[in-house]
């Protein structure tokens, strides 16, 4: 039989290397474009003092300077300075201003999705939505993006900048997230499936005929596989930010991300990949430790003497 | 439920007006035309002018270029990971079952969108192009595909089930291609292909929308080349103001449609009996 622990181990080593493999991935992809990388930042033909420029953005000593330096600053809070973007500028400004944006727009993005697998476990939303969910989520996320864009210029006009117009971004924002490219579909009916599956087992069988509702025995059972399609779930909201932020113009860190790849901002990119790295290293570890808890606590088979004790109590 | 034949008839009809619009792509746009300015499908068939006079039906044919190949690409390697992934859980190797999740972990715990961005900021300027972006969209699919087709492998019996299909005297062949891929992978696989494949195309179209609306060039073609973005961002307009290009905008949507129904299609034709 394989052993239990396996499978939350991969998941823990892989939370734990993540914020770390990621930077070192893109600074590795740094020295791997042609020519020199300060002179991303400082092209010579049309600025002068590359070499201390490079000096001073610690661009002169290879990658592992480069990279050591940036992860320990970024351990203190320190995540460089934007290379085109906002050339000079602090990107730890930039990611303050955007990671609330983007943390409310997928807290709300996920309202719908966690609604929905509570109507489908719970049996509230019945299986004939499934079809019609199924086809608006057909839909991809960037065609009704500019859907909902069209909503809010209509409606807002000059003022969809405003706080009211902003807000209205935002909640588009999290309705295209919730719904496009089989988001809430999938919460569903992957939910569904789940219980169904589960309420195969005998033990709910008998917990039926002890007159006992089936959800609170199957919940614990089923936590572990939930905790696994909640962390996929966030995982696609995350990667839908980029298209959501930039079509309906949310200063988020997807749009963050998308600006500092077009202009081959690497210290932009380095600082929101690692932001987004962190965040998937800490779904993982969620997930891990969910399944080490029930593993531990829920399915722990009864010790020899506390069976044997059981037993004899029985008998006597 | 679709019946099979149907199923088979309009995916096969939508993949090959896809290939046909790829395959009979201009090199380049015609010249521009004032007199012919946003004219409807009606005035300008088959599907009327952009700002400039051309013809929409070179921006269908020249997106369908860029897509068509990459995403055919894409949807073939994760068919065959997924492949891979069910014949391994029939192996009933622990070790392999372990590299096989480890694999997964990986390059399944980021967002796909941040990982692509990355790898979209290795190509050089001078030679972009959607396969590259197409095989890493491929290669963060397949775990999904590798794990739904072990799944079924294992409902099969894995391990298992070999043994007792070589005990009826059955050719490794037979047993692995005959009954397990084809037989039951089949509908596993085809679709997760049919969905990257359709994926893909998604994908395309939102990095260079993103793209034209910040006046960039996409990472997914060079300049000179329209994409079905380009249609949406013609007709985008239409929906907020008093331009007349919703046709494009119908246009853009329309072969979305295509590329939907044919990846829904080519899956539902290869379900199981």
């Amino acid at each position: 039989m394989k052993a239990w622990w396996l499978r939350p181990m991969v998941r823990l080593v892989a939370a734990l290397l993540l914020p770390f493999s990621v930077p070192a991935i893109i600074t590795l992809m740094i020295w791997a474009l042609p020519g020199d990388p300060a002179e991303i930042i400082c092209p010579p033909e049309i600025c002068q003092g590359t070499e201390v420029l490079a000096a001073r953005w610690n661009l002169d000593g290879g990658p592992w300077k480069f990279f050591s330096a940036w992860i320990s600053g970024a351990m203190q809070g320190d995540f460089g300075k934007s290379w085109r973007l906002d050339q000079g500028g602090s990107v730890y400004d930039l990611l303050a201003e955007s990671v609330p944006t983007t943390t409310a727009l997928i807290l709300a993005g996920l309202l719908p999705l966690l609604l929905g697998a509570i109507g489908a476990a719970t049996g509230l939303i019945p299986r004939r939505v499934d079809p019609v969910a199924s086809a608006v989520g057909l839909v991809p996320a960037v065609v009704f993006a500019l859907l909902c864009a069209a909503i809010v210029e209509l409606n807002y006009g000059a003022q969809s900048f405003d706080t009211e117009g902003s807000l209205a971004r935002l909640a588009f924002g999290a309705l295209v997230l919730g719904f496009a490219d089989g988001a809430f579909a999938g919460a569903t009916t992957g939910v569904r499936a789940l219980f169904r599956t589960e309420r195969k087992q005998r033990y709910v069988g008998v917990a039926l005929l002890r007159g006992e509702r089936p959800l609170p025995n199957m919940l614990p059972n089923v936590t572990p596989a939930l905790a696994g399609q909640l962390r996929a779930r966030v995982l696609h909201l995350l990667s839908g930010t980029v298209v959501v932020e930039v079509v309906l113009r949310i200063n988020g860190i997807g749009d963050l991300l998308w600006s500092g790849t077009l202009l081959q901002d690497f210290g932009v990119v380095l600082a929101a990949a690692t932001a987004f790295a962190t965040l998937s290293a800490a779904l993982l570890f969620i997930q891990a430790v969910t399944e080490i808890l029930v593993a531990l606590v829920v399915r722990r088979a009864p010790t020899l003497p506390a069976a044997v004790a059981v037993a004899e109590r029985a008998a006597g | 439920m679709i019946p099979r034949k149907l199923a088979i008839a309009l995916g096969v009809a939508c993949l090959l007006v896809l290939i046909g619009l790829g395959v009979f792509a201009p090199a380049h746009l015609s010249e521009f035309d004032s007199d012919r300015v946003y004219l409807g499908a009606l005035d300008a068939p088959p599907f009327g002018t952009d700002q400039r006079g051309r013809p929409l039906l070179e921006y269908a044919q020249q997106g369908a270029s860029v897509v068509l190949f990459p995403s055919l690409f894409a949807g073939m390697v994760v068919g065959g990971m997924g492949v891979v992934g069910g014949l391994l859980r029939c192996v009933g190797s622990a070790r392999v079952d372990t590299a096989v999740q480890a694999f997964g972990e990986i390059v399944g715990s980021l967002p796909r969108m941040v990982v692509i961005l990355v790898v979209a900021l290795l190509i050089p300027a001078g030679s972009r192009g959607l396969l590259p972006l197409a095989f890493a969209w491929a290669v963060l699919a397949s775990p999904g595909a590798m794990d739904e087709a072990a799944s079924v492998a294992e409902r099969l019996g894995g391990a298992r089930f070999v043994e007792a299909l070589r005990a009826h005297g059955f050719s490794w062949s037979r047993v692995f291609l005959y009954h397990i891929v084809l037989l039951n992978l089949r509908p596993v696989v085809v679709r997760q292909a049919a969905e990257t494949a359709m994926q893909v195309t998604f994908l395309e179209i939102a990095l260079s929308y993103l793209a034209a609306q910040e006046n960039q060039s996409s990472f997914t073609h060079a300049d000179n080349v329209k994409s079905w973005a380009d249609l949406l961002e013609i007709g985008y307009p239409s929906l907020v103001l008093d331009v007349p290009t919703g046709h494009a905008l119908a246009l853009g949507l329309g072969l979305v449609a295509v590329v939907t129904v044919m990846s829904l299609m080519l899956a539902s034709a290869a379900r199981a009996r």
